[in-house]
């Protein structure tokens, strides 16, 4: 069938597997934090917002300094501040954590535009930066290791976001909140400062996307620049099970889907591409209703605390 | 059985020694005009497992409550060690050595033993030293559990073990459990209760186990005391004691006024109870309006609730069926009402078979409930009176489909009249009425469509004097109507009182069921703490 | 003596809740206005345009109106699935669904006429609300929470309909230009149309009168028939539902399927009146109404009629942008000024719940 030849020819080039995790990388900065902040129960829309602001916070980093460091740090900043909105109006003011979300998706998508109209940052792409023995793997030593050098934090955020939801008392907290809200108040744990946190941390991770998307990919600010992202990066956590290797997985996977669908037709095949482009989505529907052990959301997903309400 | 009662309040059983790890004296808590607690004593000794027996609504969780820092008390005082202590939030009960295993779990499932038991604590988390120290505990208590499997992969009785782990991780000196074995099996129990053993014995702790069940308050305690209404009514030595008289005095020595008027024990039966009551064969079954036949149900856990359960009700009689809570009545409730599939055995009214699985069925055809905890099951609270009034009876208030606004109010003009439901009008929001008044709005719905059956559980529970007598008049005048009554109470006053013929439920079987003449308190007694004569 | 009490204390709650919406409002226009004054820009002049494009200048109100129609509905869709306790997030494809249906039946139906203009906008609610069953069916058959299922198939729906706008079999339009051939779908015939109507000069849609139909209907529906009834009890105590063989499965998926049909009749009604691609369906049709249509729900907080007047302010913003290309100011800041208003009327009723919960707390503990 030409479906799998095509598969199979794409899966032989190099230039497949780079196109994949440059795809992946912004679904990956993105889908952590959200990993962990709906490890705490919540569920925020708004990551589309938070890498939306981080990437223009990233790109006038860099007109003002010059420095793409600077400008993932205030990509970092941008992203915690949409998501101090969502969290303190969703998590402290009792506010449906879906309208904030919507909300906070329109309100970012226009202020960063109305900003950028006004003062129009110039930023560019920079640089990679290839480390020497592993970048000659066949096939996948370019995409891993030759990458733009912000693309190297992401081999620091992974490991440490693990050791932060598994190996500490914060992480068993957030964790347990999730879970069971009713269970950690009881033994004392503020349920919605929990919760407030992780979502910070959300924030955190898909500003520095943000900016990575803008100083790593793209190049130029637009208010097009994230594309449904942060929607994938989410659909990547489901995928996922809530497991932080599933997560990363479904990023890959559907970086890959994602890029197949721009990288195909150069090579010749023409393939449905409304088919790939819902591939990602159909697959974790399917997911979720086979393997609904498996793929099972933490017990209190999406439903607000309020103490002494059930 | 009284000697103690008043001896025992300061000074313990150990007339020289050190002072009680906890001594409250006149802990009280009122909420509105319902007595709570009423100037309870008590005092929690080292070394000892302390049982608190009583009812639901007797006021023992209330009273721990006060002990563990969740309830404020309005009066009284608690010492701890002999110095007197505040208790103003649980952590300071912490502190104080004071810990209470919850009876619903506070576990999250899909952490593990270890992860659990760290949930409570503050510090860094030490992976490798909190799970040596669960395995040491697990160990010296005999509680045999494994500090790396998930919650959720546990049967019932090890999330207990856990549960109680948590708390001895604290090193209390006093530990307070409240109904624990609501859902343990039996042997389950037993194991829990050696590790209490154990707990009490070298360490010099103290116990407090609130319960109503009388078999695990006879077999793992040393002391009793028994509330009732918000008081303590009795105290004893488990070892002076028996079923019988706990019983006995658990539901009632004192003859309730709103009964005396009513007490029928020289009623002159035979007018209004069909004949034969003990001939069992095929002709009379047919004049059973209710029956259930070898009803089977579990928990949702898992655990056996109704065992192979037999009962008929009978045109124009009161049936009541008396038992300590917790030996099934909830299940059959929740059956009748509709509310939970039977996982074997038949439920036939007027001789047809109602299948458990099509809810709805039992309340057209005449089911009458009124449920013992009415937010639950019973009224909806947002909505208002005449909606609630119309749950029995949409046809009446929305013919075919639309609402007639005037035929609903009448209805519920009707009915806030006829039942003197006090309430500001039919439109009143049923949350806000008193309790009392919310029952009167679930005894109208229940009874103005002309039942088959009415089952009446705990009818009178948290009423006062007035209502309760008013509720009594009601069932009398249902059942000479013709309408079949299941009176499903653990006061045995009002079983004796109003009951034609009286079961007896243990373990989730009648264990046996006679005529009203034929019952007296001793029997009942027994069969309601044993199961047997 | 106790109903005045109640009355007087209702009164107070009332001007209570005024008093904070206002309040808020201002601080939301407040800060719209630092934000524009802050980037060199006039806030006169965008507020003056706003006005004028929402309202003021001539026919610009009945366009307002036409804006208005398709948030209302998806917003009355939203509110009954609320109101069982169900969480529909996906309108947006719902409203593409039946966007698309409604196209399919406006172009392979025999014929034209009123009979045809009625079943394209029944087609436009049987798609929506099959989309959302979807959806609903996952959640009582496999417990798939429909929070998760309706936003992926909002991407889903918008893939296929895209797939379906590429082939002349199902929507393309074969009479479309070769060679650069725009994917839309057919247009509808001149008497397959919503007829348009003329008010002081302010033209719209029919769909306009529907829709105020359809919301006055339902409000009465919900209120005074026993499908309201059940509905409100299944979303109140569903085990007092189910002791009365109110079934929750029943219940939730009928209020699941009507919440999507009402998006999807959204999506036809948007179709049939021309006032977005000319009765075409086109890529990226919907332009974000499903999600604004969500929010006017949770704005309008399970009131339908409170639809009516939230659903006019988001579209006088909507109407109103377009004219903002004058001020030289960028058409997003209706965006900021929505995005701030949204959430500043979250605020009064958060306020007023934390508030009323710590009393009802108080009352509880008393009542045990």
């Amino acid at each position: 069938m030409g479906f799998f030849e095509a598969i199979w020819d794409v899966l032989s080039t190099e230039t497949a597997y780079t196109a994949a995790t440059r795809f992946a990388a912004v679904l990956v900065f993105a889908a952590v934090g959200e990993w962990v902040a709906e490890r705490s129960g919540t569920l925020n829309i708004s990551i589309e917002a938070m890498i939306l602001t981080g990437a223009f916070a990233g790109a006038m980093g860099y007109h003002w300094t010059e420095n793409a460091l600077v400008g993932i740090l205030m990509g970092m900043i941008a992203g915690l501040i949409v998501s101090l909105v969502q969290a303190q109006m969703s998590h402290r003011l009792t506010a449906d954590q879906f309208v904030v979300g919507l909300t906070l998706n329109i309100l970012f998508l226009g202020v960063t535009s109305f900003l950028y109209a006004e003062w129009k940052p110039s930023s560019k792409v920079v640089s990679k930066l290839e480390i020497p023995v592993l970048k000659e793997i066949p096939l996948i030593g370019e995409a891993f290791f030759g990458q733009p050098w912000p693309f190297l934090f992401l081999y620091l955020l992974v490991p440490f976001t693990w050791w932060l939801v598994y190996r500490t008392r914060w992480g068993l907290e957030v964790r347990a909140v999730g879970e069971n809200p009713q269970a950690a108040d009881v033994s004392g744990i503020d349920v919605n400062k929990r919760r407030r946190q992780s979502i910070y941390y959300a924030g955190l991770c898909s500003g520095m996307g943000g900016a990575y998307l803008l100083l790593g990919q793209v190049g130029r600010f637009d208010d097009g620049i994230v594309a449904g992202r942060g929607f994938i990066a989410l659909v990547a956590v489901i995928f996922g099970g809530w497991t932080l290797r599933g997560t990363i997985l479904g990023c890959l996977l559907f970086g890959s889907v994602l890029s197949f669908r721009l990288t195909l037709p150069g090579l010749g095949y023409q393939l449905n591409s409304e088919l790939m482009s819902s591939l990602p989505f159909l697959v974790t529907i399917i997911a979720m209703t086979a393997f609904a052990r498996r793929v099972r959301p933490p017990g209190s997903l999406a439903r607000p605390f309020v103490r002494g309400l059930k | 059985m009284n000697e103690l009662a008043n001896s025992s309040t300061s000074g313990g059983s150990v007339l020289t020694g050190p002072p009680p790890a906890v001594t409250a004296e006149k802990l009280s808590k009122i909420y509105g005009s319902v007595r709570a607690c009423d100037e309870v004593d008590i005092e929690l000794v080292r070394g000892e497992i302390h049982g608190v027996l009583g009812e639901n609504g007797a006021g023992k969780s209330t009273l721990m409550k006060m002990l563990i820092g969740l309830v404020l008390p309005d009066k009284g005082s608690i010492a701890v060690d002999g110095k007197p202590v505040t208790i103003r939030d649980p952590l300071d009960a912490a502190d104080l050595g004071i810990g209470m295993v919850h009876q619903h779990f506070s576990l999250v499932e899909a952490l593990t033993v270890w992860e659990n038991v760290a949930l409570g604590d503050n510090s860094r988390i030490d992976r490798n030293r909190t799970r040596d120290r669960v395995a040491e505990l697990s160990h010296e208590y005999g509680l045999d559990v494994n500090p790396d499997d998930r919650v959720e992969d546990l049967p019932v009785g090890m999330r207990q073990r856990v549960e109680l782990l948590k708390c001895l991780r604290r090193d209390p000196s006093v530990l307070i459990l409240d109904e624990p074995t609501s859902v343990l099996t039996p042997e389950e129990s037993e194991q829990l209760f050696d590790s209490l053993r154990k707990v009490v014995g070298e360490e010099n702790r103290a116990v407090a186990l609130v319960s109503h069940r009388l078999s695990e308050i006879l077999h793992a305690t040393d002391r009793i005391t028994i509330m009732r209404n918000g008081a303590v009514i009795d105290r004893c030595l488990t070892k002076d004691t028996d079923a019988n008289s706990l019983a006995r005095s658990m539901v009632g020595r004192e003859v309730g006024l709103s009964y005396s008027g009513l007490d029928n024990s020289n009623k002159d039966s035979d007018v209004k109870v069909k004949s034969e009551p003990d001939n069992e064969s095929k002709k009379i079954e047919e004049r059973f309006l209710l029956e259930l036949k070898g009803i089977s149900t579990s928990s949702a856990l898992g655990v056996r609730e109704l065992n192979d359960f037999n009962l008929g009700i009978r045109q124009g009689e009161i049936f009541g069926l008396a038992g300590v809570e917790g030996n099934g009545q909830s299940s059959l409730v929740e059956v009748l009402s509709g509310l939970k599939r039977v996982s074997s055995g038949h439920v036939l009214l007027n001789g047809e078979k109602i299948p458990s699985n099509r809810f709805g069925q039992l309340a057209k055809k005449g089911v009458a409930v009124i449920p013992e905890d009415r937010h639950d099951s019973g009224v909806i609270l947002g909505m208002s009176v005449s909606e609630n009034l119309l749950l029995s009876n949409m046809e009446e208030g929305y013919k075919n489909g639309f609402l007639n606004k005037q035929k609903r109010d009448v209805r519920a003009t009707d009915l806030i009249e006829k039942f003197e439901i006090n309430c500001t009008g039919p439109n009143a929001p049923l949350w806000s009425l008193s309790g009392g008044n919310q029952q009167r709005v679930v005894l109208a719905r229940e009874t103005s469509d002309k039942p088959i059956v009415l089952v009446a559980s705990q009818p009178t529970r948290g009423l006062d004097v007035g209502a309760i007598e008013y509720m009594t008049r009601q069932l009398r005048s249902l059942a000479d109507s013709g309408v079949g009554v299941l009176l499903i109470s653990s006061e045995l006053d009002e079983i004796l009182s109003l009951s034609d013929r009286i079961g007896v439920i243990f373990r989730g079987k009648i264990a046996d069921s006679m005529r009203r003449q034929d019952a007296d308190r001793e029997n009942l007694g027994l069969l309601m703490g044993r199961g047997e004569l | 003596m106790f109903s005045i009490f109640k009355i007087m204390s209702s009164m107070r709650r009332r001007s209570e809740i005024v008093f904070l919406y206002a309040c808020s409002t201002f601080v939301a226009l407040l800060l719209s206005a630092i934000i524009v004054e802050a980037v060199g820009a006039n806030w006169t002049d965008v507020w003056n345009s706003l006005l004028d494009g929402s309202l003021r200048k001539p026919g610009r109100w009945g366009k307002t109106l036409g804006s208005a129609v398709p948030m209302a509905m998806v917003a009355v869709g939203t509110i009954i699935s609320t109101k069982v306790g169900l969480i529909n997030i996906g309108q947006e494809g719902q409203m593409l669904v039946g966007a698309a249906f409604a196209a399919y039946v406006g172009a392979h139906a025999p014929g034209s006429g009123p009979i045809v203009i009625c079943l394209v906008i029944i087609g436009g609610f049987v798609g929506g609300a099959f989309w959302s069953g979807l959806a609903g069916a996952l959640r009582y058959w496999r417990n798939v929470p429909e929070v998760l299922t309706t936003l992926l198939l909002v991407t889903v729906a918008a893939n296929l309909v895209g797939y379906a706008l590429k082939n002349t079999w199902l929507l393309l339009d074969p009479d479309a230009a070769f060679g650069n051939r725009a994917l839309v779908s057919k247009q509808l015939d001149p008497d397959s149309r919503l007829p348009r109507v003329e008010i002081f000069g302010n033209n719209f849609s029919l769909s306009v009168i529907l829709a105020l139909l359809i919301i006055v209907l339902t409000t009465w529906v919900l209120s005074q028939t026993v499908i309201g009834f059940k509905l409100n009890v299944v979303g109140e105590n569903r085990r007092v539902g189910q002791r009365f063989g109110i079934s929750e499965v029943k219940q939730g998926l009928m209020a699941m399927c009507a919440s999507g049909g009402f998006a999807g009749l959204a999506g036809a009604m948007m179709l049939a009146s021309g006032d977005f691609a000319k009765y075409r369906l086109v890529t990226g049709f919907t332009v974000n109404l499903g999600w604004t249509g969500l929010l006017v729900a949770l704005v309008a907080r399970e009131k339908v009629m409170a639809i009516i007047p939230v659903a006019l302010i988001f579209a006088g913003l909507r109407t109103g942008s377009s004219f903002l290309a004058a001020t030289g100011v960028e058409r997003r800041v209706t965006d900021v000024v929505q995005g701030l208003l949204v959430l500043a009327l979250l605020v009064p009723p958060a306020i007023l719940f934390i508030r009323d919960r710590r009393r009802a707390l108080a009352q509880v503990e008393s009542r045990t």
